[in-house]
């Protein structure tokens, strides 16, 4: 599906760029104080100064990094934590699947180094961005702007928090944490397309806080992304 | 400042299937055509994994924090991302010092 792009793309990349940046700032509350307590948490773990960074910057997913984190050894589990990466990661899956029809326009190669870097706000502010005017296309420079910003903190102050060790003290007790879901919030906001949602996603999060009760580990992700799917197939078939 | 080798194999590792999941679903995707149907369902989806992912903070037994939840969503009903954060994190911040 090769389609001849217009060739004011091309001019449009800075001016996006930096609103890809102004877009992700207010995200920077949540991943400074998450990436100080990541480090210092992965240090008192074991791991050295210089893993840290590698963690973060090579797999850029903070689930499965606070998870890693808690299941590390020495010498780590190998199969362990690539078992739970992947449930935990799992829904990436569908994330690029939903990602897959806008970026028919581009190069496989630009294709796969976006990828690299789709973790869920730089998704979904994407996804937003592309819903709010209709026929608007793919940006890739917003993209950039999005991940260049959020990649570069969550590596830098990941790093800063495992060399500093411990100097904010644990910030979860007065809030600080409350800045995650509330990003999640405002991200599903913007996917909100009047009650025909709610159902799938109210099945989804019931589903999912049932399964966190009952069973341990990131079970609770996949079942309760899969019980939204499948409510979804039945609410759209009723359409 | 050192780099363990088996600790570099693991992050390598998870490194990989992170990877793979961002681009399987791109790859089992990339050049179909979806039907209507399908595109309607791929448009809730997205906020069925979100939902997922952020259930474990509705399901706390913590007072302070289901209040504090409740205030972030009333503030999202309201507010830009900005003051919406700044809402969550300060009213749960109160609350814990109240409540305990």
């Amino acid at each position: 599906m090769q389609t001849t792009s217009p060739t004011s793309r091309q001019d449009d990349f800075w001016p996006d760029f930096l609103r890809g940046v102004k877009t992700s700032l207010p995200l920077l509350i949540a991943f400074v104080p998450f990436g100080l307590l990541l480090g210092s948490q992965a240090v008192q773990k074991g791991f050295s100064i210089v893993e840290v960074p590698l963690l973060t910057g090579l797999n850029f997913a903070g689930g499965s990094e606070f998870a890693a984190v808690g299941l590390w050894s020495i010498p780590p589990a190998i199969l362990l934590l690539a078992g739970v990466t992947f449930l935990i990661n799992s829904r990436h899956i569908l994330m690029g699947a939903a990602l897959a029809p806008h970026l028919r326009h581009l190069r496989r190669w630009q294709i796969f180094l976006l990828l690299f870097c789709m973790c869920d706000e730089v998704w979904a502010l994407t996804l937003t961005d592309l819903h709010t005017k209709p026929g608007r296309r793919f940006s890739i420079g917003f993209y950039a702007g999005i991940t260049v910003c959020l990649y570069l903190c969550w590596v830098i102050f990941t790093f800063i928090g495992g060399y500093s060790g411990n100097i904010l003290g644990d910030l979860t007790r007065y809030g600080v944490d409350m800045a995650f879901p509330a990003v999640f919030i405002m991200l599903l906001k913007g996917m909100w397309k009047g009650a025909r949602n709610a159902l799938p996603w109210c099945i989804s999060l019931g589903v999912a806080v049932l399964v966190y009760h009952l069973l341990p580990g990131a079970w609770y992700v996949p079942a309760g992304t899969l019980a939204g799917i499948l409510t979804s197939l039945l609410v759209v078939r009723s359409i | 400042m050192t780099l363990h080798i088996p600790a570099l194999l693991a992050i390598l590792t998870m490194a990989l299937v992170t990877y793979l999941t961002r681009i399987s679903g791109y790859l089992l995707l990339a050049g179909r055509n979806l039907s209507p149907r399908m595109k309607a369902i791929m448009d809730i989806v997205p906020g069925c994994v979100l939902v997922a992912v952020i259930a474990p903070n509705f399901a706390t037994g913590h007072p302070a924090d289901l209040l504090g939840l409740a205030a972030t969503l009333l503030a999202a009903t309201r507010f830009s991302l900005l003051p919406t954060m700044l809402c969550g994190v300060i009213t749960t911040g109160i609350l814990r010092a109240v409540l305990g």
